[in-house]
C-alpha cells in the first residue's frame, strides 16, 4: 500500500502513481541541478537573451548611442584640459586653435583683461559644452537601460507565467514548487541583471578603449611606457578574481547555511523548547556563523589585498611613466605640460573599469546558469496542449463516455485499464474503491489534466482532445479535497475566474451551499480578507467557500472529492447538505467516502487496480457480496476487528481512502 | 540616538580593530595627499610660467627619479593603509554582525511561545538578514567611513584652500548643495524601493498561490484569468522598477554633472590665475589631482547618512526582540525538578492573551500518576492552550499548575520540560535524517534506544523499508513522509527522552484504516505508565481515559469517564451521537449484507 503512496498529505491523488514510495528523488522533474555553475559565457542564452531585445529595438539603439557618446565624452575630459592647458593659457599674441595639427580657428590677442574676449574662455565655454554632453548622455544611459531591462524582465516574467499555466498538473507534482518559484523569481531577476551588465561591460570596455586611443594619439611614445604596466594589471587580476570567485560562492553556501538553521530554530522552536535543545543549537548556530564570518574574512582578505596592487601599479604608471619618462621629454620643451597632467587624469581613470569588469566576471557566470535554468523550464513541452484545429465546446449537456481507456504515467504502470463507463445527462455517480485504485485519475481525466493513453473520452460526443481545453473546463468545475483559496476577500475568492458573475450570484452561492450565514457573521461580511489562504477559517467553512465557488459559474458536470479530514461536527452537517444542492440538476461524479452519500448516488462505480470491478446501486452490490461489500465491511465495520463493541472506530469516520 | 550608541557599544568590544582602523586611515589619508603635492611639485620642477613665457626648467635625471621614487613610495604605502583600513573595518562589522546573530538566534529560541504566535517567521528571518545586514554597513560606514570620508574631505579641501584659497572656493562651493541633494534623492530612493519590495511580494504571490493551487487553476480553466492577473502585477512593478532606476541615474548623472563642471572652473579660473601668476602650472595639476581624491568621499556621503537611519530603525527592530521580556521567565533561585512521580493539578488555573478575554477560566484538573486524561471540545474551546500550561510554554495568569504538590514555576524551565513530553500537533521535522530527528531531545542516545523508540511508535518497520533506513534524510529538503509518518516519529522523539507526564495533541488528518491503527497502538504503547493528557479525536482513545474533560469557552462543563459522560446525556454525549452517526448506519447495512466484515 504504500508503495503507492498511500497516506500521504498533499492534494492531487490522481498523481501519485509516479511518485512510487513517497520520496522525491530530485532526477523526478527533469529539472538540472539548481546549484550548477557553468561557464562565464554561454553563447545559447546570450543570443536567446539578445532576442528578447527585438521588440524595443529603438531603444536599445539609443541605449548603445547614449552608452558611446557617454563614454567618449568621459574619455575625452582629460584631453580637453589638456588643449586648454596648452592653448588657452597663453596671452598677447593673436592665438589659433589648433587641433591635432589642425588650425580650426584664429582670434586676436588679449591684452590681460578678464572680461575681454580671451582664448581661455573659449575653452570654458567647450568645457560647459561638454559638460552637458556628459551629463545628458550619462542620463539617458540609465533611462534606456532601465526600460529596455525592465520591459526583458517584464516579458520574460509573464512568458515564464504562461508557460507555466500550459504545463499539466503532473508537471507541478513532480516539481517542487520552491524550484519553480526559485527560476521564475531569482533566476529572471538574475538575467536582468545581466542584461544591464553587459550594458555596463560595454561600457567599460569602450572607456578603456578610448583612454587608450587618446593617449596614443596624443603621445604614442609616453603612452606605451605608461600603458606597460597594463597586461601585469590583467595578469593580476585574472589570477585574483579566481579566488575571488571561490570565495564568493563561500560566502553564499555559508550564509545559506546560516539563515537556513535561523530560519529552521524559529518554525521549530516548539519542539525545541519542549526537547531542551536550545544549548545545543546555539552551539551548532555558533560554528554555521563562525564558518559564514570566517568565510567573509577571507573575501575580505582577497578584496582587500587588490587595492595595494592597484595602488602599486598606479604609483608605477604616475611616477615612473609620466613623472621620469614624461619628464626627461618635457624637460626639452619637447612635451607640453598639459599633456602630463592629461596623462595622470587617464591613468587614474583608467583603474575603475578594469576594476568593474573583473568583478562582473562572477555575475556573468551567475547570469549564464540562470539563463541555462529558466530557458530549460521555458523549453519544455506541456504534457496537454490544445490542437491546432480544436473548436469551441458548445454548451454542454453532462453526457459522459469512457471508452477502451487505458492511463499510465509511466510506461507499463498502468494506473487505469480497460475503462468503459456511461455517465447520462444529470445522473449522480459515486466513485469508490480502495488506495490507490486510481478513482482521482480517472476523475481528474474528465478535466483533461492529462491525456489517455488508449481510448477516448467524450462529453456530448466530443472527444476531449477535440475541443480548446478553456472552452471545456469553463463549462465543469471541481471541488478538491483539500480546499484552496487565494488571497483577497470572499466574494473575490467565490467569484474567482467568472469575472462576469455579479455579486448577487456570488451571494446565491454561498447560500445555495450554506456558506452564507457563516460568511455574514463575519465582521465584513463578504469583504472579509482571508488570511494567508484562508487561515483564520476553518478547515470546513473554506471546503463550503469552495463549493459556493464550484457553483458560481453553473457549471453542468460537477466532480468533487469528499472531504473528510479535520471537520467540525457542526460544519460537517452543513456539508452533508451543501453536497445535495451542489449535485442537483447536474451531471456529477464524487470520490465518495460518506455512506450517505455513496447510498444516494444514482449509480457506484467500484474500481479496483485500475478497473472498474462493480457498477450499480448500493443495496443490489451488497447482495452481490463482491468486492463493494467487502470494501464496505472493511472501512465501515472496523469496529468488528477492535472489539466487541459496536461504537468503537474513529469519532470522525475514516475515510474509505485517501489517496 | 541611544540605539546608535548601543551599537557602537556592540562595537566597543572590538576596539583594537576599531583603533587600528581610525589608524590606518589617518595615515592612507596622509599619503595620499603627497600623490597630487608630489606631482605637482615634479611639473614645478620642469617649467615655470611667468605671464606669457613658459620657461622651461632642467632638473637633473636624478632630481626626476628622486621624485618619481617618493610618488610610488607614498602610492604604495597608501595601498597599504588601504588595505588594512579596509580588513580592520570589514573584520570589525562582520564581528559585530556575527554577535548579533547569535544573540537574536539564541534570544528566539529561548522566548515564550505567545511571543512567536504573534511574530511572522519572515519579519523575523528579515532582522536576521535585511536588518542585521543593516547594522553590518553601519558599522563599516557610519562608525568608520564616515569619520574617513569627513577627515578626507577636510585635509584634501584644506590643501586646496592652502594652494589657492579662491580657486578652492569657487570650485568646491556646490559641494554641500550637493550633499544636501544626494542624501534626499536617497531617502527617496529608499521609500520607492521598499515600495518595489512589497510590489514584488504581491507579485510573488500571486506566483506562489498559482503554482499551490495549480490544480484548482487546471479544474476552472481558469489559466488565462490568472495570467491577466499576473500580468497586472508584473506591468506595475515593471513602472515602479523603472521608476527607481531612473531615479538613481538621474542622481548619479547629477553628480557626474559637478564634477565635470568642478573640473572645467579649475581649468578656466585656473588658467586665468596662471596667467595673471597667482598659481602655479604643478599647483593646477595638484588642484586637479585632489579634486579627483574627492569624488568617492561626495558620492558616498548620502550612502553613509543614509546607513544611520537605516541603523535606527533596523537597530530598534533587532533591540526589540532582544530586549523583549518572556512571559515565562525562570526565578533567580528556581529548584532542578528530579525525575516527577507525575501528579499533575490545575488549581483555579486561568489564562488570557494580552488584553484580551480569558482563554481559560478557573479550570481545576487533577490528573493523578499514571493517568489518562483526554481533553475535548470545539476548536477554540481552549484544549491546546490547557496542556501547554503544563511545560510552562505559557504561563498562568491566574491559580497555578502543580506537579507534585509544587507549583511548576519554583523550578528550572530545562528540569521541568525533561519531566514533560508532547507531541504536537503541527508536527516539525528537522532538515536532518531520521535518525537524528529521533534522537533530537537525546543527543547522546544509542542506536539501540533510537530503534527501540521507533518500535514503540510502530514506525521502525517502515524506516526499514526506506532505501537509507534510519538515514533517510527528512524536513524542509529531505523527502517527505505521510501525516502518519510524521506523527510516529514524533511520538519516537519524545519516547526516547522517557518522560514521566505525556502530552499528546492528536491531529486528525484524514489517514486510511491501517494507519489510524498503527497511530492508535503507538499511542497506547506510549501512555505506559505516564500521566498522560490527550487531546482527543480518536474515540478509541477517549473512551479508554480514565477522566475525560469537556471544554467550552475555556471552562470545563464535563468531566467524567466515558460510560459516566453517557450517562449524564450532556454535551459529550451529543458529540458522540452526532460524529457516530455513520457508524449506526453501518450496523444497519451490515444486517442487510450479512455483515462479514472486520478483517484487515
Amino acid at each position: 500500500m504504500r508503495g503507492m503512496g498511500g497516506g500521504f498529505g498533499g492534494m492531487m491523488g490522481g498523481m501519485r502513481g509516479l511518485n512510487s514510495g513517497g520520496m522525491n528523488s530530485p532526477s523526478m522533474d527533469n529539472l538540472s541541478d539548481d546549484n550548477a555553475l557553468g561557464a562565464v559565457y554561454n553563447n545559447k542564452v546570450v543570443l536567446r537573451l539578445i532576442s528578447y531585445m527585438g521588440p524595443f529595438k529603438s531603444d536599445v539603439v539609443k541605449s548603445l548611442i547614449a552608452v558611446f557618446v557617454y563614454t567618449v565624452a568621459n574619455a575625452s575630459i582629460p584631453g580637453l584640459i589638456m588643449l586648454a592647458i596648452n592653448q588657452g593659457i597663453k596671452l598677447g599674441d593673436p592665438w589659433d586653435l589648433t587641433i591635432f595639427g589642425w588650425t580650426l580657428f584664429s582670434i586676436p590677442a588679449n591684452a590681460g583683461d578678464f572680461w575681454s574676449w580671451h582664448p581661455l574662455h573659449l575653452f570654458g565655454l567647450a568645457f560647459l559644452g561638454l559638460t552637458m554632453v556628459h551629463f545628458a548622455s550619462n542620463y539617458l544611459q540609465f533611462v534606456f537601460m532601465a526600460r529596455v531591462g525592465q520591459s526583458i524582465l517584464y516579458a520574460l516574467r509573464m512568458q515564464m507565467f504562461s508557460h507555466l499555466q500550459d504545463m499539466s498538473p503532473a508537471f507541478f507534482h513532480r516539481t517542487a514548487v520552491g524550484r519553480i518559484m526559485s527560476r521564475s523569481q531569482s533566476d529572471v531577476l538574475q538575467l536582468q541583471e545581466t542584461f544591464e551588465m553587459l550594458v555596463l561591460a560595454l561600457a567599460d570596455v569602450l572607456t578603456l578603449a578610448f583612454i587608450v586611443i587618446f593617449m596614443l594619439l596624443v603621445d604614442w611614445q609616453l603612452a606605451l611606457v605608461c600603458l606597460s604596466i597594463v597586461p601585469v594589471l590583467f595578469f593580476i587580476l585574472g589570477y585574483w578574481q579566481r579566488f575571488a570567485r571561490r570565495s564568493f560562492m563561500r560566502i553564499r553556501r555559508a550564509i545559506a547555511m546560516v539563515n537556513g538553521e535561523y530560519n529552521q530554530n524559529i518554525t521549530g522552536v516548539r519542539v525545541v523548547q519542549s526537547l531542551n535543545r536550545q544549548d545545543e543549537n546555539l552551539e551548532h548556530f555558533k560554528e554555521l556563523n563562525q564558518e559564514h564570518l570566517d568565510a567573509n574574512l577571507q573575501a575580505s582578505r582577497f578584496s582587500g589585498g587588490l587595492q595595494p596592487m592597484v595602488e602599486f601599479l598606479i604609483g608605477v604608471g604616475m611616477g615612473f611613466g609620466i613623472v621620469l619618462v614624461g619628464g626627461m621629454m618635457a624637460k626639452g620643451g619637447a612635451l607640453d605640460w598639459g599633456v602630463l597632467v592629461a596623462f595622470a587624469l587617464w591613468i587614474q581613470r583608467f583603474f575603475e573599469p578594469v576594476r568593474h569588469l573583473t568583478m562582473q566576471y562572477g555575475v556573468f557566470q551567475r547570469s549564464m546558469a540562470a539563463g541555462v535554468r529558466i530557458f530549460e523550464l521555458m523549453d519544455l513541452e506541456p504534457e496537454v496542449k490544445d490542437k491546432p484545429d480544436a473548436i469551441e465546446m458548445p454548451p454542454v449537456r453532462g453526457e459522459i463516455r469512457f471508452e477502451d481507456v487505458n492511463f499510465h504515467y509511466v510506461e507499463g504502470v498502468e494506473v487505469l485499464q480497460d475503462v468503459n463507463l456511461h455517465i447520462r445527462p444529470g445522473e449522480n455517480v459515486a466513485l469508490v474503491g480502495s488506495t490507490g485504485a486510481g478513482k482521482s485519475t480517472l476523475v481528474t481525466l474528465i478535466h483533461r489534466f492529462a491525456d489517455v493513453t488508449r481510448g477516448k473520452i467524450t462529453i456530448d460526443g466530443y472527444d476531449l482532445r477535440d475541443v480548446r481545453r478553456e472552452s471545456l473546463v469553463g463549462q465543469m468545475s471541481m471541488v478538491l479535497q483539500e480546499p484552496y483559496l487565494f488571497s483577497g476577500n470572499v466574494m473575490d475568492n467565490i467569484r474567482y475566474c467568472y469575472d462576469d458573475a455579479t455579486d448577487e450570484d456570488v451571494i446565491n452561492a454561498a447560500k445555495a451551499v450554506g456558506a452564507h450565514d457563516f460568511i455574514m457573521a463575519m465582521e465584513n461580511g463578504y469583504e472579509t480578507i482571508l488570511a494567508e489562504r484562508g487561515v483564520n477559517l476553518s478547515v470546513g467553512q473554506r471546503q463550503l467557500i469552495s463549493f459556493a465557488r464550484a457553483i458560481v459559474g453553473d457549471p453542468r458536470i460537477i466532480v468533487l472529492d469528499e472531504a473528510t479530514a479535520n471537520i467540525d461536527t457542526h460544519t460537517e452537517i452543513l456539508i452533508q447538505e451543501a453536497l445535495s444542492h451542489v449535485l442537483e440538476g447536474r451531471t456529477s461524479i464524487v470520490i465518495a467516502h460518506r455512506l450517505s452519500t455513496i447510498r444516494s448516488a444514482d449509480k457506484i462505480v467500484v474500481l479496483d487496480k485500475g478497473r472498474i470491478v462493480e457498477v450499480g446501486r448500493h443495496e443490489d452490490l451488497l447482495r452481490q457480496g463482491g468486492v463493494y461489500a467487502r470494501l464496505y465491511a472493511i472501512n465501515y465495520g472496523l469496529a468488528h476487528g477492535n472489539g466487541a463493541e459496536p461504537e468503537g472506530g474513529a469519532l470522525i469516520p475514516a475515510p474509505a481512502d485517501n489517496d | 540616538m541611544s540605539i546608535l550608541l548601543r551599537i557602537t557599544r556592540m562595537a566597543y568590544r572590538y576596539r583594537t580593530r576599531l583603533i587600528l582602523a581610525y589608524l590606518s586611515f589617518f595615515i592612507a589619508i596622509g599619503f595620499s595627499l603627497l600623490i597630487p603635492w608630489l606631482f605637482g611639485k615634479s611639473i614645478d620642477t620642469l617649467l615655470v610660467i611667468s605671464g606669457t613665457e613658459i620657461v622651461p626648467l632642467n632638473p637633473g635625471n636624478g632630481e626626476l627619479l628622486l621624485l618619481a621614487s617618493l610618488l610610488l613610495g607614498a602610492s604604495i604605502m597608501r595601498g597599504f593603509f588601504d588595505f588594512a583600513r579596509t580588513y580592520t573595518t570589514d573584520s570589525l562589522s562582520q564581528l559585530v554582525t556575527y554577535d548579533f546573530r547569535n544573540q537574536l538566534y539564541d534570544k528566539l529560541q529561548h522566548v515564550s511561545f505567545a511571543y512567536h504566535d504573534k511574530e511572522h517567521t519572515g519579519n523575523l528571518m528579515s532582522k536576521a538578514t535585511a536588518d542585521v545586514e543593516a547594522i553590518r554597513r553601519f558599522v563599516n560606514m557610519g562608525l568608520i567611513r564616515s569619520l574617513e570620508v569627513v577627515v578626507r574631505t577636510i585635509a584634501v579641501t584644506s590643501m586646496m584652500i592652502w594652494i589657492n584659497w579662491e580657486l578652492a572656493l569657487i570650485s568646491l562651493i556646490f559641494v554641500p548643495f550637493l550633499i544636501i541633494r544626494s542624501t534626499l534623492v536617497m531617502s527617496r530612493l529608499r521609500r520607492m524601493w521598499l515600495h518595489v519590495q512589497e510590489v514584488n511580494g504581491e507579485l510573488v504571490t500571486v506566483l506562489q498561490e498559482n503554482l499551490v493551487g495549480i490544480h484548482v487553476v487546471k479544474a476552472f480553466g481558469s489559466e488565462n484569468f490568472e495570467r491577466r492577473k499576473y500580468d497586472k502585477k508584473a506591468q506595475e512593478l515593471r513602472g515602479e522598477y523603472y521608476e527607481s532606476e531612473r531615479l538613481q541615474g538621474t542622481n548619479s548623472a547629477w553628480m557626474s554633472l559637478y564634477f565635470t563642471f568642478a573640473l572645467g572652473i579649475i581649468v578656466w579660473y585656473g588658467g586665468w590665475e596662471i596667467i595673471r601668476g597667482d598659481l602655479t602650472a604643478g599647483e593646477m595639476g595638484a588642484f586637479l589631482l585632489f579634486l579627483n581624491q574627492l569624488t568617492f568621499p561626495i558620492r558616498s556621503a548620502a550612502q553613509i547618512i543614509n546607513s544611520f537611519s537605516r541603523a535606527i530603525s533596523s537597530g530598534q527592530r533587532i533591540f526589540e526582540v532582544l530586549d523583549s521580556s518572556s512571559p515565562v521567565e525562570e526565578k533567580p533561585n528556581a529548584r532542578e525538578m528530579g525525575r516527577s512521580n507525575g501528579h499533575v493539578r490545575f488549581e483555579d488555573a486561568s489564562f488570557a492573551y494580552e488584553a484580551r478575554s480569558a482563554t481559560l477560566k478557573g479550570v481545576e484538573i487533577d490528573a493523578p500518576p499514571g493517568q489518562v486524561t483526554a481533553i475535548l471540545g470545539a476548536p477554540g474551546s481552549g484544549k491546546s492552550t490547557i496542556v501547554n500550561l503544563i511545560p510552562r510554554f505559557y504561563d498562568v495568569t491566574g491559580g497555578q499548575v502543580t506537579i507534585d504538590g509544587e507549583d511548576i514555576r519554583e523550578f528550572t524551565l530545562e528540569s521541568l520540560r525533561r519531566n514533560v513530553g508532547m507531541v504536537q500537533q503541527d508536527i516539525f521535522l528537522f532538515d536532518a535524517t531520521i535518525r537524528d530527528n529521533i534522537a533530537y531531545g537525546v543527543s547522546n542516545a544509542t542506536e539501540e534506544d533510537i530503534i527501540n523508540a521507533a518500535k514503540i511508535a510502530q514506525l521502525h518497520d517502515q524506516i526499514m523499508s526506506f532505501a537509507n533506513g534510519y538515514d533517510t534524510w527528512v524536513g524542509e529538503r529531505g523527502s517527505t513522509l505521510s501525516g502518519g509518518q510524521r506523527q510516529r516519529l514524533s511520538i519516537a522523539r519524545t519516547v526516547l527522552v522517557n518522560p514521566p507526564i505525556l502530552i499528546l495533541d492528536d491531529s486528525t488528518s484524514s489517514v486510511d484504516v491501517e494507519t489510524e491503527r498503527q497511530i492508535h497502538q503507538a499511542m497506547v504503547n506510549v501512555m505506559k505508565g505516564r500521566t498522560t493528557f490527550v487531546i482527543a479525536h480518536r474515540l478509541s482513545t477517549v473512551r479508554e481515559a480514565d477522566q475525560i474533560l469537556v471544554l467550552r469557552d475555556g471552562s470545563v462543563v464535563e468531566r467524567g469517564n466515558h460510560s459516566e459522560l453517557m450517562a449524564s446525556r450532556g454535551i459529550y454525549r451529543d458529540i458522540y451521537e452526532l460524529q457516530l452517526r455513520p457508524q449506526e448506519e453501518v450496523l444497519l447495512d451490515a444486517s442487510l449484507a450479512g455483515g462479514d466484515g472486520g478483517d484487515n
